[in-house]
């Protein structure tokens, strides 16, 4: 699995809302039943299921459009990335399936089958006395199944993502097998059309609903154009961010990376990179500012969830003290070697497509310096999220204490008990953040001696497998703190 | 469907291990009231509170806190299925005078956005699952002092533009008839 793929799942289920697994399921049962009494025809019932999904998978996707920004833009691609749509949808992570092409002539795209071996809205299906809505009563052979509803969220989501992106094609995806009606698995078809066979598509959906006259008053809008809203960095660079694509850059060495740097100045900018770097120019100082400010603002694109968090004054306070806990840590801890390796990474990667002056002035900088530098431009970027730094006390710890006596938190014992509940685990996200610093100090003397060579990935993987190299410790660290914000979110 | 084919599949009970995104749903459930609605059903706050009634009965075969609830353990009951099932903490009142349980959620799993053309509350499923849990973990319970719920009201919610979301129940002591 891609590094991207990997932290879109986490995030995703981290910051998701969840309940226990069962409880969704039963309720998916309990909706169908509840359609199923307005329309008491089950092939309806299936129809009506899905238009639901549909819809509520449309209705999140514009609610977080940002974070599809990310996603790749060909619908063979937006396939690839099931397991991520899966993930969106349901919360979490797709076992065991396996994923097959099927050639169509004449269209430049194939379909495509994927085979499911265990789905959860039909798990133990037929096991209570309340699983009453009655699979044997379906007479359209064309029916689908009890998943019907979680393919029109799949559905939704994948051609939200395509149209987002500006591409004709769209996807159709059809449950063919289902285990509740006696299948062997869940077996999705996936379809690709071009916009006139789509529109098509959707006018025979349409007329058919119009036909049982029930249900939904309008069709939804989902065809519109998608209107070009406030300029922001991702729609003018979303054909180059993307996740298939970011994986692509991570196999190249810098050279690449400076060609692609370049490419995407020359292509998006209009002008030459010298010339874009020359704006920069006795500024270099507020350049290396910027890349911190930057950073952080494109953390905060995914979904802009930085700054919903830091609407919770706790959490924008905890955050706080991470961040003023690494600053200190950086300077106190990483050998100033490692510091000047990164100076020189930088250096390396502004030499030619940077004027001559301005890498000479980079040049001059200790990396302390260009450390201090990336951390108040990050600092900047957290005021404007939502953190207040001037109120911070010294430590976490006063923090605590003085609020405890102010009675700003609640007196409950409950709410103390909670708070010293989460105590060990920002402690240990924390030591975590700290040992993913010491992890990644090593990287950029390996980016440099592998640069001609094996390129960023090479040196991630540090000539190991995947799971034994640092990119493996990097990832089994994160997989810690992403737990402890789970447990902390419970 | 042959039982062979069922042990392929999760079973329910490993759902119990698992947790699931409820974005969708969520959303989901609000197009259902709006269905409802448009097919002129007049008592969908009923209807959501039977749905949440037959989730309870299908859970409770997989997984109980406890072998009996009574007034003296109400509150950490309910405080549990909250956090276990909805994995959410709530914070709960009894009022002894109008027998009544107060539960306020501020992250409630069916509500989260305000909806100005909706007048029922997702949780309204929660009033119903809650109280008819309570009356299945207590129904073979020969106990005097047994307590059992009944769905009263949404007093609050996320989805009418508060900050939490209020469910009340209402409450009866077997003992006192």
């Amino acid at each position: 699995m891609g590094a991207f793929q990997w932290l879109m799942k986490k995030i995703t289920k981290v910051f998701g809302r969840s309940t226990n697994a069962l409880f969704y399921t039963l309720l998916y049962r309990e909706i169908l039943k509840e359609v199923n009494q307005i329309t008491n025809n089950e092939d309806e019932s299936l129809i009506v299921l899905r238009e639901i999904g549909k819809r509520s998978a449309y209705e999140s996707c514009e609610r977080h459009s940002s974070i599809f920004k990310f996603m790749p833009g060909n619908p063979k691609k937006v396939l690839e990335y099931f397991e991520i749509l899966w993930v969106v949808v349901f919360g979490r992570e797709l076992d065991d399936y396996t994923y097959e092409e099927i050639p169509k002539k004449e269209s430049q795209y194939s379909d495509y089958a994927l085979t499911i071996k265990n789905c959860p809205i039909c798990a133990g299906y037929g096991h209570d006395e309340e699983d009453s809505f009655d699979f044997t009563k379906l007479k359209d052979e064309r029916s689908e199944g009890l998943a019907c509803g979680l393919c029109g969220m799949l559905e939704s989501v994948a051609n939200f993502i395509l149209r987002i992106k500006r591409n004709d094609y769209r996807i159709q995806i059809i449950e063919q097998e289902c285990i509740a009606r006696g299948g062997d698995n869940l077996k999705f078809i996936c379809k690709i059309h071009d916009y006139k066979d789509w529109a098509k598509l959707m006018d025979s959906r349409n007329k058919e609903r119009k036909l049982t006259g029930l249900y939904f008053e309008e069709s939804l809008e989902e065809e519109e154009i998608v209107q070009e809203t406030k300029l922001d960095i991702l729609d003018k660079l979303q054909d180059v961010i993307s996740i298939d694509k970011l994986e692509e850059y991570l196999d190249e060495p810098l050279e690449g990376i400076k060609k692609r740097v370049s490419d995407i100045i020359r292509d998006k900018m209009n002008m030459e990179p010298e010339h874009f770097f020359d704006y920069f120019r006795n500024y270099e100082d507020d350049m290396i500012r910027i890349i911190g400010y930057l950073g952080t603002h494109l953390l905060n694109e995914y979904g802009g969830l930085l700054e919903k968090a830091f609407k919770n004054e706790w959490i924008a306070k905890v955050f706080g003290y991470i961040f003023k806990q690494l600053k200190e840590m950086t300077l106190l801890f990483i050998p100033l070697d490692v510091v000047r390796d990164y100076n020189a990474l930088l250096v390396n990667f502004l030499d030619q497509i940077a004027p001559l002056e301005m890498v000479e002035n980079v040049k001059l900088f200790t990396g302390k310096d260009t450390i201090n530098y990336i951390f108040e431009g990050a600092q900047m970027a957290l005021e404007n999220l939502g953190i207040d730094f001037s109120e911070l006390k010294e430590n976490v710890w006063e923090e605590l204490k003085q609020e405890r006596e102010n009675g700003l938190i609640s007196s409950e014992t409950s709410a103390i008990d909670r708070t010293r509940e989460h105590v060990p685990q920002i402690i240990n996200i924390l030591q975590e953040l700290l040992m993913i610093i010491n992890d990644i100090l090593t990287l950029p003397i390996r980016i440099l001696i592998s640069e001609s060579h094996y390129g960023l990935k090479t040196a991630i993987n540090s000539v190991v497998s995947e799971e034994e190299g640092l990119y493996g410790s990097i990832r089994e660290r994160f997989d810690n703190i992403f737990d402890q914000i789970q447990e902390i979110r419970k | 469907m042959s039982l062979e084919k069922r042990k392929m599949n999760f079973s329910r009970k490993e759902l119990i291990k698992a947790d699931a995104t409820m974005n969708q749903m969520r959303n989901a459930i609000y197009i259902l009231i709006r269905l409802m609605e448009k097919n002129d059903i007049s008592d969908s706050k009923d209807n959501l509170r039977r749905m949440g009634q037959n989730i309870a009965k299908t859970y409770i075969n997989y997984w109980k806190p406890t072998n009996i609830v009574t007034i003296n353990n109400v509150k950490d009951v309910i405080s549990t299925i909250y956090q276990k099932v909805l994995n959410s903490g709530v914070s709960l009142e009894i009022n002894e005078f109008e027998r009544e349980i107060r539960v306020q959620d501020y992250k409630c799993a069916l509500c989260k956005y305000h909806y100005s053309d909706i007048e029922i509350a997702g949780c309204e499923i929660l009033l119903g699952f809650i109280s008819e849990f309570i009356s299945l973990i207590n129904r073979e319970s020969y106990e005097h002092s047994i307590i059992t719920l009944k769905p009263y009201k949404v007093y609050e919610s996320k989805a009418y533009g508060n900050k939490s979301c209020i469910q009340i129940f209402k409450y009866k002591i077997r003992s006192e008839g």
